[in-house]
C-alpha cells in the first residue's frame, strides 16, 4: 500500500500542472497569524533547521502556494495546517528525486530549486537554476527535464549533479512534461502554440511537434498514447505518438487541465479549471466513469495513504480532500493560488 | 480580525474569478492569460482599497483643517476621473501585461547567456526569512527611483510638458495624486517596472508596493494644513512638504521636495525645503487655463500639444 502510495506521489508530483503566477504578499498584510508560524525556528531558518513535531502517524502534505511564495505543510490526519514557511518568489511544481530521498521544489520566479527532506521538511540545499516551472525526472532516473514557461526554454540536466546538458529554445510557453516508460522521449506541451513537442533524450533535440488544441497544459503517458489537457477547450485529447495524430477527445469540462493516475493505476483523474470538476476516467476505455464537482478551480492532484484525493484549488486559497468513493469533499485553508501538491506517506509503516 | 479580512478577501476574489472572469476568458479564447487576469484582480481590488483608505483618511482631514477653501470644486471632480482610471482601470493591467511580456523576453535573452539573475534576497540571504523586511527594502529602492524620475520630469522640457498637467491644478486635494498625462503614466509604469525587474521585485508585490506608495502620495497631496513635526517631516513626506513642491514658485526646474515617500532623498541631494510654516498656493502660472479647468480629454490634448511644442523646441 505504502510503496504504491510512494510511487503515486512521485508521479503526481512530477506531473503537476498550472500556469504562471507571481508572488503576492497579501497574507503578509492580512494574515499575520499565518505568518507568525514562520517565526518558528524551522520556518525562520528553513535551510538550517528541521521542522519540529511533524506527525508520525499521519501523512504529511506539502502544498506550494504560488501566489504568496509560501509552502504549507498539512497534517492529513487532522486536516490542519502545521506550518507555513517562505519560498523565494513563485513555487509551482515539485518532484521527488529518483531515490525518493529528497523533494525538489521549483521556484520559477526565484530561479532556484530547493531540496527538502520530505519526512522532516528540512531544507537540505538550494540550487540556482533558470526559471524552473515544471520538472520531471526521466523514468530511468538519468535526466531531469525542466520547462521554463516564461523563457520559452526546456532544459535537460544530468539528474546526478544538475549539470546542464542541453538548453532548447522551443515554442511559446512550454508548460508540462511527461516521458514514455522507456525514457527515450520527453513530451512537452507548448501552451502558446497549441502543440506537444517530442524531444529525444538520446540526441537531446526536438524530433517532432504535433498540434493538439488551444492552450495545452497537463500531459500524461497512458498505454502507448499521450493524453493532453487542452485548457482552452472542454476536453482532453489522445495523441498517438507514432502517427502524431489526435485520435480522440475525452470530454472533461471547460478548461480541461491536468491528468493524474490513482495509486493503483486503475483510474485516471482529470481536472477542469473552469467548470471546476474532477472526472474519473477508465484508463483502458478512456470513458469518463464519474464526475465530481469541486469548486475553486482544481489543479494538481495527489493521493494520501487512505486513497483520498487531494487537489489544489487555485482560485479559492484552499486544498480539497475528496473521498472518491463517497464523493464527499472537505477543504483546508492554505496560501494564495495553491498549485503543486505532494503527499509524504505516514512514517513507520 | 486579520484572519477574517484575509478570508473575506480570498472569498471575494475567488468568487469574482470563478464566476465571472475565468468563464469570460474561456469564452474569449484567452485562457493563456488566466493567471495574469487573476493577478490583475489584485491590482484592481487593491486600487479600490487604496481609494477607499485615501478617502477615509484624507477627506475628513481636508474638511477639518484645509489650507484653502474654494467656492466650486469642478477641477477636483476631474481629478477623481483620473484616479479611477489610474488605480482601478486599464492602466495597471496594460502596464502589467506589457512588463510581464517584456520580462519574459528579457529573461530569455539573459538565460541564453547562462546568467541567473539575482534578487535582493539572494544577495542578502537574511531577507529570505523576513519577507516584510524584503518588502520594505524594495519599497526604499523603488522610492529612490521615483525621486529621480520626478527630478527628470522637471528637468527635461518635453517631460515637463507632460508633467505640467499634474502641476496645473490650483485646487490640490488628495485626488490630485493621479492627475497625470496618460503618456506620463506609461513612462512612469515603465520606469517603475524596469527598476523593479532590475532588482528582482516579484511582479505580484506590485499591488502592495503601489498601495503603500499611492496612499502616501494621496496624503501628501491632501489640502490639509498638516506638518509631521521637525523629526517626522524628515522621515516621511507630509502634506506640507509636498505642497511646497506644488507651490506656484516651485514649478519646472526651480522645484523643491521631489520625494514621493521618503524625504531623505531630498535631504541627500540638496532639494529639501523643511520650512514648516509654508503653505503656498498651488498651480503653474504658465499653464493655459484649459490645463487647469478643462476636462480630462482637454487636458490630455493640451498635454500632447505642449509636448509637441517642447520637442519642436518652441
Amino acid at each position: 500500500m505504502h510503496a504504491s502510495a510512494n510511487i503515486a506521489s512521485l508521479d503526481h508530483a512530477t506531473m503537476c500542472t498550472a500556469s504562471r503566477r507571481a508572488t503576492l504578499f497579501l497574507p503578509l498584510l492580512l494574515a499575520p497569524a499565518a505568518h507568525a508560524q514562520t517565526a518558528a525556528p524551522a520556518a525562520a531558518q528553513p535551510s538550517a533547521q528541521p521542522v519540529p513535531a511533524l506527525p508520525d502517524r499521519s501523512d504529511i502534505v506539502y502544498v506550494l502556494n504560488s501566489g504568496d511564495a509560501t509552502i504549507s505543510i498539512l497534517d492529513a490526519g487532522t486536516r490542519s495546517e502545521l506550518r507555513r514557511f517562505p519560498a523565494l518568489r513563485e513555487p509551482h511544481h515539485l518532484s521527488l528525486t529518483p531515490d525518493g530521498k529528497e523533494l525538489v521544489i521549483a521556484d520559477s520566479g526565484g530561479n532556484e530549486f530547493f531540496f527538502l527532506d520530505p519526512a522532516t521538511a528540512e531544507v537540505k540545499r538550494r540550487v540556482r537554476i533558470s526559471n524552473p516551472y515544471h520538472l520531471c525526472y526521466s523514468p530511468d532516473g538519468k535526466y531531469l527535464v525542466v520547462a521554463s514557461l516564461r523563457r520559452d526554454q526546456v532544459d535537460i540536466y544530468d539528474a546526478r549533479d544538475l549539470s546542464l546538458l542541453q538548453r532548447l529554445r522551443v515554442g511559446d510557453k512550454p508548460s508540462h512534461i511527461c516521458f514514455d516508460p522507456g525514457a527515450t522521449t520527453a513530451f512537452v506541451t507548448l501552451q502558446g502554440v497549441r502543440s506537444v513537442l517530442a524531444i529525444s533524450l538520446e540526441t537531446r533535440q526536438p524530433v517532432w511537434q504535433a498540434e493538439v488544441g488551444r492552450e495545452p497544459a497537463g500531459v500524461y503517458w497512458n498505454r502507448g498514447k499521450i493524453i493532453c489537457g487542452v485548457m482552452g477547450e472542454a476536453h482532453f485529447v489522445v495523441l498517438n505518438p507514432e502517427t502524431r495524430q489526435v485520435e480522440r477527445q475525452i470530454p472533461i469540462g471547460r478548461g480541461a487541465h491536468t491528468i493524474f493516475p490513482s495509486p493503483d493505476g486503475r483510474v485516471l483523474y482529470g481536472a477542469s479549471r473552469v467548470d471546476s470538476r474532477i472526472v474519473a476516467i477508465d484508463p483502458e476505455s478512456l470513458e469518463v466513469t464519474r464526475v465530481y464537482e469541486v469548486p475553486g478551480g482544481p489543479d494538481c492532484i495527489a493521493f494520501d495513504s487512505d486513497g483520498r484525493l487531494w487537489a489544489t484549488l487555485r482560485w479559492v486559497q484552499r486544498v480539497g480532500i475528496l473521498d472518491v468513493h463517497s464523493g464527499a469533499l472537505d477543504t483546508i485553508r492554505v496560501g494564495r493560488s495553491p498549485h503543486g501538491i505532494f503527499v509524504q506517506p505516514r512514517r513507520g509503516e | 480580525m486579520f484572519g477574517h479580512l484575509d478570508t473575506a478577501y480570498s472569498q471575494l476574489t475567488g468568487w469574482l474569478y470563478t464566476e465571472a472572469l475565468q468563464p469570460a476568458l474561456y469564452a474569449l479564447g484567452l485562457m493563456d492569460y488566466a493567471d495574469d487576469l487573476y493577478q490583475w484582480l489584485d491590482f484592481a481590488i487593491f486600487g479600490l482599497i487604496g481609494i477607499v483608505i485615501s478617502y477615509v483618511v484624507c477627506r475628513p482631514l481636508e474638511a477639518a483643517m484645509p489650507v484653502e477653501r474654494w467656492p466650486g470644486r469642478g477641477p477636483v471632480y476631474t481629478d477623481m476621473i483620473y484616479t479611477l482610471l489610474a488605480r482601478v482601470g486599464v492602466l495597471p493591467l496594460l502596464a502589467f501585461v506589457l512588463l510581464n511580456g517584456a520580462q519574459s523576453r528579457l529573461d530569455g535573452l539573459i538565460a541564453d547567456t547562462g546568467f541567473v539573475p539575482p534578487t535582493l534576497e539572494t544577495i542578502f540571504p537574511v531577507l529570505r526569512e523576513y519577507p516584510l523586511l524584503a518588502l520594505a527594502a524594495y519599497v526604499v529602492v523603488l522610492d529612490f527611483g521615483e525621486y529621480w524620475r520626478h527630478r527628470f520630469q522637471h528637468r527635461f522640457g518635453w517631460w515637463w510638458a507632460l508633467h505640467s498637467v499634474h502641476h496645473a491644478q490650483r485646487q490640490m486635494t488628495f485626488w490630485t495624486d493621479d492627475r497625470n498625462h496618460i503618456l506620463d503614466d506609461v513612462i512612469a509604469a515603465l520606469w517603475f517596472g524596469a527598476l523593479a525587474l532590475l532588482i528582482g521585485v516579484p511582479l505580484g508585490q506590485f499591488p502592495v508596493i503601489l498601495l503603500i506608495l499611492r496612499i502616501a502620495e494621496a496624503m501628501s497631496h491632501a489640502n490639509v494644513r498638516l506638518s509631521y513635526g521637525s523629526v517626522g517631516e524628515r522621515l516621511i513626506v507630509s502634506p506640507r512638504f509636498h505642497r511646497v513642491h506644488h507651490g506656484v514658485l516651485s514649478v519646472g526646474q526651480s522645484g523643491k521636495n521631489y520625494a514621493v515617500l521618503l524625504p531623505v532623498w531630498d535631504w541627500i541631494f540638496g532639494t529639501a525645503d523643511f520650512r514648516r510654516d509654508v503653505y503656498p498656493e498651488t498651480g503653474d502660472p504658465d499653464a493655459p487655463e484649459g490645463l487647469v479647468t478643462g476636462g480630462w480629454f482637454r487636458q490630455q490634448a493640451l498635454g500632447l500639444k505642449r509636448l509637441a511644442l517642447a520637442l519642436a523646441g518652441r
